[in-house]
């Protein structure tokens, strides 16, 4: 059926069309805002874009598995931003810092897995599940705070974690170094191939022996455990927990998994796409703001070239398969 | 054909001299039917006897190679996709078997789908109920039409199928397989609708192998085989015996009967299973070894009894023991632990993951089996051994695919079945459960499977078989039971497994 399904192994360029359209589209991106606006090929923006991409990146991966599994998760930013919050007053309170940031993973597992839980137990589709925790956790963040920013003073961890090693900021480290761990969770793991299966027909997986309830809870926990290190990045950026942060971050990181290739109804799709995926999305942002465009018609921008990425897509994947046919 | 008593009602469709061939078979061979205004119809033959193209070419979706079709006098004409049009205005209506109708939409709704009465873009309610009402009346069913179709019986479902092809004024209804789902008191219900229909002087096809029903509502049955008409008898006086005789024709004595076997010790015992509205008090015993058929109609609970077996479905009643121990509603997973497999019916919708290769979807049974060595590693996948495992199951069942790793929906249905089967082979499954394995498949790999069954049992395994063709059973199965009126109606045993017995077993009560 899909000539992309694996990514591993599916001999030929036609194969990997889609991960081959991406890059030509990141190519053109970069060249036209190469040309056209100022200081985007300079190191330090190219450290920036590499630091917005870890934001998107992070929540992306886990994205990309909730979406092989046939869900959605609408949660992530308010989430990101409770956790920030939360963990915030873990430091004000004296919790030393690591256990602080293990509570907070924890927190962010847990709160996942309640999402997972009724999706999995429950039936309630995963959509309407997440939109509830998207409300409630930003409620929440914004009732505790007044919507005022959580300081937590100086704290030498927390600053480690936002000070570049060897110009590159940790969190740009931390995005690459966990791609390679979900690329190796999708490919090479019985979980990733369950995940592919369930989306791909839950019936046939359960048949098969797969538990497909667990399968569900898991991808919703990981996904809540990487909002919650995107959380840990986001007090360490901004030195504060902030409620109102992230806002939108859900979109992105949807945006980035279905640029990537990734079908939204489940079963197909691969980390190498989302990684480019990701690219794409931060891309788009960091030249329209370099180029000094009103940030309302950003916005319209950035609609234009999603929707239009997914649709040029498709179009080559089908034109590869017309003619492998 | 129908001249055994003389008729003066006027013919409402009529084939002459009809074929229709595909590639590699003839479908329909030289094909002269006529049915007349008020009569019903039953229509019986196996699978690919060529009833459904004959249905085909009365409705108009498929054009004879030779021959001519006529509804009332007007010969359809068209060769293309306005055929179908040309027959539904001439008055063909088909009621197929699987439901078309929307769940949360009324009755009322359901019956005019698309053709709303409306003034202005608004639907006119009142309208459409009231002549929903009136034709659901025509059935003598007296449901409101305001109800969602969700809260409606499996047997009213079907009633409202059958009133939303009376709207209009058909002339020839065609209902295939209308009680297949149904029990015995809901499908009277759906009966009573069909004589309704034939005295207003509808002409009504009825396909169907329930002998019961065809006797109390068929005037004559038409009993097709190998794409010909066989004969037309009354419906009557029909035996049993003489119409499995029609339907399976001089046959020539199995070429490799099953020779009885020395089965192991006891496996599985079902006793008294009872799973409303299918089974009711079912018990057997399964040995090692053995390679147990079940035969029975569609819809005679073959499906639910698998599934009450592991653990899919739970039985209200009744006890069953793996190797003696009680497993009475044990999980499905807690099954395959055991060491038991299924194999669905529906391949497509519950057997294969299709846009993963056919080495994912065969280790998927046990990962643990193609995983790297050593506890920590367990759950890492080894490519090298999923290709080896691949590899020996593909060589073991004779599966054509050009690599392990070749998208299983690419597959022939035949391949696919076998990487299904294949999958509790990688697992080492002891118990397995098969499901219609042989349904869709080509001849060749229909072959390839009973041999594989038969391995299988020799290598120790026990094997339930369900089929609805009655003519393979003896080919693979040690014993048989009949399930008939949610109950094991007859036993036989190798070698006295006999298709004519099975098929009469499977019709009606001796």
């Amino acid at each position: 059926m899909s000539a992309q399904a694996a990514p591993t192994r599916r001999a030929g360029l036609a194969g990997h069309m889609n991960e081959l359209s991406l890059l030509a589209g990141i190519f053109v991106l970069y060249a036209v805002f190469a040309a056209t606006a100022d200081g985007f090929m300079t190191f330090h923006n190219q450290i920036n874009i590499l630091r917005d991409a870890a934001t998107i990146g992070i929540a992306a991966w886990a994205a990309t598995l909730i979406i092989i599994a046939g869900e959605i998760d609408v949660s992530t930013g308010p989430m990101v931003a409770f956790v920030s919050v939360i963990l915030a007053y873990f430091l004000q309170w004296g919790v030393p810092t690591l256990p602080a940031f293990a509570l907070a993973l924890l927190l962010g597992g847990a709160l996942g897995g309640i999402a997972g839980a009724l999706r999995a137990f429950c039936d309630v589709p995963s959509f309407v599940a997440t939109l509830g925790l998207w409300s409630a956790l930003r409620g929440i963040a914004l009732y505790l705070t007044d919507a005022l920013p959580v300081s937590i003073g100086r704290n030498p961890v927390v600053d480690a974690l936002d000070r570049s090693f060897l110009g590159v900021p940790p969190s740009a480290i931390l995005m690459l170094l966990l791609f390679a761990v979900f690329l190796f969770i999708s490919r090479k793991t019985a979980f990733g191939r369950s995940v592919y299966a369930v989306g791909g027909n839950p019936q046939a997986a359960f048949l098969s022996g797969i538990n497909v309830a667990r399968v569900r809870v898991m991808v919703f926990v990981i996904g809540g455990v990487m909002a919650a290190l995107s959380g840990i990045l986001l007090l360490s950026r901004l030195g504060s927990g902030n409620a109102t942060a992230a806002s939108g971050l859900e979109f992105d990181v949807i945006a980035a998994v279905v640029v990537g290739g990734t079908a939204l109804s489940g079963g197909r799709g691969s980390m190498v796409g989302t990684l480019l995926g990701v690219l794409v999305i931060t891309l788009i942002g960091n030249g329209l703001i370099l180029l000094g465009i009103n940030p309302f018609i950003q916005q319209v921008v950035r609609g234009l070239i999603i929707v239009g990425a997914v649709l040029a897509n498709i179009q080559a994947i089908k034109r590869a398969r017309a003619r492998q046919a | 054909m129908t001249d055994f008593t003389p008729d003066t009602r006027p013919v409402i469709a009529r084939l002459t001299g009809c074929s229709k061939r595909y590639p590699g078979v003839i479908a329909l061979s030289d094909a002269d039917f006529e049915l007349r205004a008020g009569e019903v119809r039953a229509l019986l033959g196996k699978n690919g006897a060529g009833k459904s193209t004959m249905i085909r070419l009365l409705t108009g979706a498929e054009t004879p190679d030779t021959g001519l079709v006529t509804i009332g006098d007007t010969p359809l004409r068209d060769a293309g996709s306005g055929r179908a049009a040309e027959a539904f205005g001439l008055g063909v209506r088909v009621v197929y078997q699987e439901l078309s109708l929307v769940m949360d939409l009324s009755i009322a709704e359901n019956l005019f789908l698309g053709r709303w009465p409306r003034q202005g873009g608004v639907i006119r309610h009142k309208v459409m109920y009231a002549e929903a009402q009136a034709a659901l009346a025509r059935l003598g069913v007296t449901l409101s039409p305001a109800l969602p179709v969700s809260a409606l019986s499996p047997a009213e479902r079907q009633l409202v199928e059958i009133a939303r092809v009376l709207i209009g004024s058909p002339k020839l209804v065609i209902l295939d397989e209308p009680t297949s789902s149904l029990a015995e008191a809901e499908a009277n219900k759906v009966l009573a609708a069909v004589r309704r229909i034939a005295a207003e002087g509808i002409a009504v096809i009825y396909v169907s192998h329930r002998m019961n029903e065809i006797r109390q509502i068929a005037d004559s049955v038409t009993v097709m085989r190998d794409g010909r008409i066989i004969e037309t008898v009354p419906a009557s006086g029909a035996a049993t015996r003489e119409i499995v005789r029609l339907m399976l024709g001089a046959h020539m004595e199995e070429q490799a009967r099953i020779q009885p076997g020395h089965p192991g010790a006891v496996v599985l015992e079902v006793q008294n299973i009872a799973l409303a509205p299918k089974l009711a008090d079912i018990s057997f015993t399964l040995r090692a070894g053995e390679v147990l058929g079940i035969a029975g109609l569609l819809g005679s609970g073959r499906t639910e009894l698998l599934q009450a077996i592991m653990g899919i479905a739970r039985p209200q009643s009744g006890e069953i023991r793996v190797d003696g121990q009680p497993v009475t509603g044990a999980s499905y997973r807690a099954m395959l632990r055991r060491g038991f497999g299924f194999t669905p019916e529906s391949r497509k919708e519950a057997g294969i993951v299709p846009m993963l290769g056919v080495d994912e979807n065969t280790v998927v049974t046990d990962f643990a089996a193609v995983s790297l060595r050593g506890r920590l590693l367990s759950r890492i996948l080894s490519a090298p051994r999923i290709a080896a495992a691949t590899r020996r199951v593909i060589d073991r069942l004779q599966i054509k695919t050009a690599r392990t790793d070749t998208p299983i929906g690419t597959l022939s249905g035949g391949n696919q079945q076998k990487v299904v089967i294949g999958r509790w082979v990688h697992a080492g499954s002891r118990v397995l459960l098969l499901d219609e394995p042989t349904r869709g498949v080509d001849v060749e790999a229909k072959a390839q499977i009973y041999r594989i069954i038969r391995e299988l049992a020799a290598e120790n395994c026990a094997v339930i078989f369900v089929s609805s063709e009655v003519e393979e059973l003896p080919l693979v199965c040690d014993r048989v039971l009949v399930l008939r009126d949610r109950r094991i109606a007859e036993e036989m045993t190798a070698p006295n497994i006999d298709q004519d017995r099975l098929l009469a077993a499977c019709l009606t009560a001796a």
